[in-house]
């Protein structure tokens, strides 16, 4: 990463900020403290109303046709965190996207982008808010560099800034040996990371990503994830969707559910995968037979532990806490009984998501 | 709406479109196919000697443009006719909307990228244009005249094209959407003309005998957005030629002059059966300018439309239309 250009132009360092903002920890940003933008970007309407928010939308529904995809959505998104948006197909994320992204009007319901109106001036909302979609198309026959130049030019970013500006961004998305070769011959994941470096030219202080892994290989997953991590301790609030849960429980601080285009659920990361969350945990022992009956004497008159046998050997129990998880352990260990495995089956995220699926069935 | 923006979208796409398929091939087949058939068309002239005056360059000059005219009409939809719903299937539309750039930016790049490769293929066509002109035998103001329209003509079916790619969700319909809008402007015009005729027609008794009196000035006007009868008609006449016979002085105009014909016969509509003026004044009024008037007006209304379909957020998601 370039730590002297790029993000550093405007005082920021690029590097060093990956894994380390984890939940919690990284939850400072000051939206006017990001850079000189607060001024330029608002011709001064709401923009000190905007507050430690860089999306807030209130009851935002929209059908299409005689199908609901938003019924009453509510979700914030705060700067200096990665939020989350999880819920399953069809419950109206990309609906939801496309709203805050300024391209899809909402049949009722409020929304501001860096505080502004995305309704009523669409234009401010624009300029400070970056948008990957879930799909995208790139112009084939242009060069990596000549793409962002376009938009640079597309956003009206200064003409001496702009050449600097791209060579940071390739660097930041790890295409700088990319410079000067055609769209076409970049592979999927390429494309996908030269689609993200498109949503940051203007650097946009609300970052909207709708599936940015599809079709991203390990190592440019956890690339992405300490892309996300460093935006973030930048200030800018990123919004997050996708379907890989384990994934998001380490790029997100914020979990917003989502089901049936309704909010189902917002958590912080840290209540869910603290000592506090539940999950279901897999115990696997050498006499499965002594396992079962001991769990079953163990569990005795503990409500809402249910043991589920899968794998030959193996039994999920849960959802317990970690330390119900330990007193189980000793349990069956005073029952004599040959445990060879205790651990969470599932993250926090998932039992959580699972839990508000459970009813669809 | 800034030039700037329209000047990005259309560098943008122009370029794109240079370095997309065989350009300098296609343009190079039309360079050789359009001149070609000007070349042998200029031989048969000479070879059928159906110029009175010993001059073939008058009938070259007018079939030539009048093949022009329709050959590049028949181009130009295949120029803009996917622009904007080929940029939605492809998912790069969405995001030049997110910027800065306007609705209008986007239409009147894209249209001004469309419009400039059309004047490229007209371009292209000069030399068998010109060579009357070199010639002698038709004015530089005629030519000026004609190649102006022309242009003008090619713009419309590029906006009109682009506003079909707009309004449909697949590229193939609007582009045969496009070729539909040139047909009816070219042959369309014509049929409503002749089915209008005895519509509007008066039937006369006297006694027995019935009389059917066609009143082509009532329909003239189903005529005037033609391309063909545009261009004809905008086309300065030719010098009449004096001919002397038996010491009187006739003047006449020159044979053989394909667009002066079609002025003529449509001026001659425009005029109707009763209204021969008596001043021996053959021609009637014009009727170019209604016409250019017209597909001008047609050619805006089309521009207005397609940035209105590019205006976000939006509200009515037309079906089978992808927003991202």
């Amino acid at each position: 990463m370039a730590g002297d250009d790029g993000w550093a132009a405007d005082g920021r360092a690029g590097d060093g900020r990956a894994g380390d903002g984890r939940a919690g920890d990284a939850q400072v940003g000051v939206p006017g403290a990001v850079d000189g933008r607060a001024g330029d970007a608002s011709a001064g309407d709401d923009w000190a109303a905007g507050g430690e928010f860089g999306v807030e939308a209130y009851g935002v529904t929209r059908s299409f046709g005689p199908v609901q995809a938003l019924g009453g959505l509510d979700i914030t998104v705060p700067y200096g965190q990665v939020t989350a948006l999880v819920g399953p197909n069809g419950a109206g994320k990309t609906t939801l996207l496309l709203i805050l992204a300024t391209l899809l009007k909402p049949d009722s319901g409020t929304v501001r982008i860096a505080g502004h109106d995305a309704l009523m001036y669409p234009a401010r909302a624009r300029d400070a808010l970056g948008w990957m979609p879930d799909t995208f198309g790139v112009y084939d026959q242009l060069t990596v560099d000549e793409y962002l130049a376009f938009f640079a030019d597309a956003y009206e970013l200064p003409k001496d800034e702009a050449p600097r500006r791209i060579r940071a961004l390739l660097s930041l998305v790890h295409l700088e040996d990319k410079l000067g070769q055609p769209v076409h011959a970049l592979s999927r994941g390429q494309k996908q990371r030269l689609g993200l470096a498109r949503a940051l030219v203007h650097r946009p202080r609300v970052l909207l990503l709708d599936e940015p892994a599809s079709g991203l290989d390990p190592r440019s997953r956890i690339e992405l994830r300490d892309l996300l991590r460093s935006l973030a301790a930048d200030g800018v609030a990123v919004l997050v969707s996708s379907h890989i849960l384990s994934e998001l429980e380490e790029i997100a601080d914020r979990v917003v559910l989502v089901d049936r285009g309704r909010t189902a659920g917002d958590h912080a990361m840290a209540d869910l995968a603290g000592a506090a969350a539940r999950a279901r945990w897999r115990v696997r022992s050498l006499d499965p037979d002594g396992l079962a009956a001991a769990l079953a004497a163990a569990l005795d008159g503990r409500t809402g532990l249910e043991p589920a046998a899968d794998l030959p050997g193996t039994v999920e129990v849960g959802p317990l806490t970690e330390a119900e998880a330990a007193g189980l352990l000793a349990e069956l260990v005073a029952r004599k009984v040959p445990v060879c495995g205790l651990a969470p089956a599932g993250s926090a995220l998932e039992s959580a998501y699972l839990a508000m699926t459970e009813s669809r069935r | 709406m800034t030039t700037r923006g329209a000047g990005l979208v259309a560098r943008q796409e122009i370029r794109t479109r240079l370095r997309t398929g065989r350009w300098k091939t296609l343009l190079a087949v039309w360079f050789v196919i359009v001149n070609g058939l000007g070349l042998l068309f200029r031989f048969a002239l000479e070879a059928g000697g159906t110029s009175d005056f010993g001059s073939e360059g008058v009938p070259m000059f007018g079939g030539v443009l009048l093949g022009v005219l329709v050959l590049t009409l028949l181009v130009t939809p295949a120029l803009s006719g996917q622009s904007i719903n080929g940029d939605r299937e492809r998912g790069t539309l969405a995001a030049l909307q997110v910027t800065r750039l306007t609705p209008g930016d986007i239409a009147l790049g894209k249209f001004a990228a469309a419009w400039g490769t059309g004047l490229l293929t007209l371009l292209l066509t000069l030399p068998c244009v010109l060579w009357p002109v070199l010639e002698g035998a038709v004015g530089a103001g005629r030519a000026a005249v004609v190649l102006a329209v022309m242009a003008l003509l090619i713009g419309v079916v590029c906006a009109v094209s682009l506003a079909w790619s707009a309004l449909v969700a697949r590229s193939v319909t609007s582009v045969l959407l496009s070729y539909v809008t040139v047909f009816a402007l070219l042959v369309g015009t014509p049929l409503l003309f002749l089915i209008g005729l005895p519509l509007t027609a008066e039937h006369r008794r006297s006694g027995t005998y019935e009389d059917t009196v066609d009143h082509s000035e009532r329909v003239w006007w189903l005529l005037a957005p033609n391309p063909v009868v545009v261009l004809a008609d905008a086309a300065p006449r030719l010098p009449k030629r004096r001919i002397v016979v038996d010491d009187q002085v006739y003047e006449r105009a020159p044979e053989s002059d394909p667009l002066g014909d079609i002025s003529r016969e449509v001026r001659d509509a425009r005029r109707g059966p009763y209204n021969i003026s008596s001043s021996g004044e053959p021609d009637g009024a014009s009727v170019w300018p209604y016409g250019l008037l017209f597909d001008l007006a047609l050619g805006a209304g089309a521009l207005r439309l397609t940035a209105a379909r590019l205006r976000t957020p939006l509200y009515r998601v037309p079906r089978g239309v992808r927003v991202a």
